[in-house]
């Protein structure tokens, strides 16, 4: 079913040295994300593949930043990491979905990276 | 080991192609667009005159010969098109723009000039969109709004032929890459219809369709303007998308008739403005029913009452019904909007209260402020 995504972020707050994003919604909840988990959970097809069975573990980018924010319509931002990684639209429905899941993610991360024999 | 082709090269090697004047090279000429070139596959395209393509097709040939000589160069695609002037300069790339008005976020093109953009859509063809388009505009217009039109229906742009500006051209700017739009009723107007013939046929590729959605922005040097309103392609495709991306999109305003079918489609246009956070102003029910301009009877051809039924449904105001009427529809096709070429009809008032509605909305939307967050770089 074709849903939409009703919450907007008020604020998208970039600091200072580059490696932490956070974003307050409309509903008062506000995220803070590091630049490496917005780079490691970014939406592009080059994290995401096209399928879960796609999906990458990126490793090493404990000290990644973000160069800068552009916006996408009024739906999105484009987050331009300082290691080329342009491609991912992050949706106010993905930063909010990462946001509310973000301890998980970030556990299945580093999970993964143990598996995979990889490092941050 | 592929080693990457320079586009330098490429353009070097089209210096020897000669252009359409057989005496100047299609590279001085301005003639080649931007070079894509990826993986040792090269493509561009080559602007030609309309109605050229034919007797220019062994320029094409050469040009397509000289680069697959170049070392790493796997294929060639060249094709000609004939969307812009020969003799003009290829289009800077959108990095070349002036930085942005002071509502506008980076990666979006700067209209610092125009105050509101309001896109009229519809889910499919053929529902009476353009028409729709140019009364509202020019129903803004007599509303004492400076107001421009976008016909952004690239496939099948009508605005020159109802506004009566069939076979115009519009004049270059001051700065050479510049297009002025024309005038037409005290409206600003500018159409893809302009800079192509009217019988061509339309076969864009995704890419060229961004390209030339946003050279239409760019380019144009809009005057000071209340409102623009942009007659969107019909559909949910790429060109609404770029649309929506591209520029700040005030509100959205459906036009559909009152069919189930139409309404499915109307539904669909609705949702993908929601997705991309374009507010919906409301939904326009054209076609709604018919007079006979004889007896006067009223018939709901398509029934009526379905898209007010569905703006209810899904919460956007309905804005208003347009009949179904010969007055209507000869005064479009002949180029005289109803809205100034009879602005007492009960048409014409129509359309005003469709106007006043629309910009209600609007102001009540911007009131609430759901535009693009603050975005803070410390």
């Amino acid at each position: 079913m074709f849903e939409v995504f009703e919450l907007n972020p008020t604020e998208i707050r970039l600091n200072k040295d580059k490696d932490q994003l956070t974003v307050t919604f409309e509903d008062g909840k506000s995220f803070s994300y590091s630049a490496e988990f917005l780079r490691i959970t970014s939406p592009s097809a080059e994290v995401q593949g096209h399928a879960e069975h796609q999906r990458k573990t990126v490793p090493g980018k404990k000290n990644v930043k973000i160069e800068s924010i552009e916006s996408v319509g009024n739906y999105a931002i484009q987050l331009n990491f300082d290691d080329g990684h342009d491609t991912g639209i992050f949706s106010w429905k993905h930063l909010y979905e990462t946001g509310m899941n973000h301890d998980k993610l970030w556990d299945r991360y580093l999970d993964e990276m143990q598996e995979k024999g990889l490092s941050r | 080991m592929s080693e990457e082709v320079s586009k330098e090269r490429v353009l070097e090697m089209l210096q020897k192609v000669k252009g359409p004047d057989q005496d100047s090279d299609i590279v001085s000429l301005g003639l080649v667009s931007e070079i894509v070139e990826n993986g040792g596959k090269v493509y561009f395209s080559i602007s030609i005159e309309p109605g050229r393509a034919e007797e220019l097709e062994p320029m094409r040939q050469a040009a397509e010969e000289v680069v697959g000589r170049i070392d790493g160069v796997k294929s060639v695609a060249v094709t000609l098109t004939a969307d812009r002037k020969p003799g003009q300069d290829s289009a800077p790339q959108a990095g070349a723009a002036p930085a942005g008005g002071p509502n506008l976020a980076s990666g979006q093109i700067p209209m610092p000039n125009i105050k509101n953009i309001i896109a009229v859509a519809s889910g499919k063809g053929g529902v009476g969109k353009s028409t729709t388009a140019v009364n509202l505009a020019l129903a803004f217009a007599a509303n004492g709004l400076k107001t421009g039109i976008l016909d952004a229906d690239i496939y099948g742009p009508s605005i020159p032929r109802l506004l009566g500006l069939a076979g115009q051209h519009p004049e270059p700017g001051g700065d050479g890459d510049s297009i002025k739009p024309m005038k037409a009723f005290g409206m600003e107007v500018m159409s893809i219809g302009f800079l192509v013939d009217e019988d061509a046929p339309m076969i864009w590729r995704g890419p060229m369709v961004m390209s030339a959605l946003t050279q239409m922005l760019q380019f144009v040097t809009w005057g000071e303007l209340d409102v623009l309103v942009v007659d969107m392609p019909p559909g949910t495709g790429d060109a609404q998308l770029t649309m929506s991306q591209a520029v700040p999109i005030a509100g959205a305003v459906i036009v559909s008739t009152p069919q189930d079918l139409s309404l499915i489609d109307a539904r669909k246009g609705l949702n993908m403005f929601k997705q991309v956070k374009v507010p919906v102003l409301g939904i326009v029910e054209n076609m709604s029913y018919f007079l006979c301009p004889s007896c006067g009877e009223r018939s709901n051809i398509f029934s009526t009452g379905g898209a007010e039924a569905e703006a209810e449904a899904i919460k956007v105001p309905f804005l208003g019904a347009v009949p179904l009427h010969m007055d209507i529809r000869e005064k479009s096709d002949a180029g005289q909007p109803i809205t100034v070429s009879d602005p007492k009809s009960i048409h014409a008032g129509i359309y005003r209260s469709i106007a006043d509605k629309a910009w209600d909305e609007l102001e009540r939307i911007k009131k609430k402020n759901v535009y693009t967050p603050k975005i803070i770089v410390e």
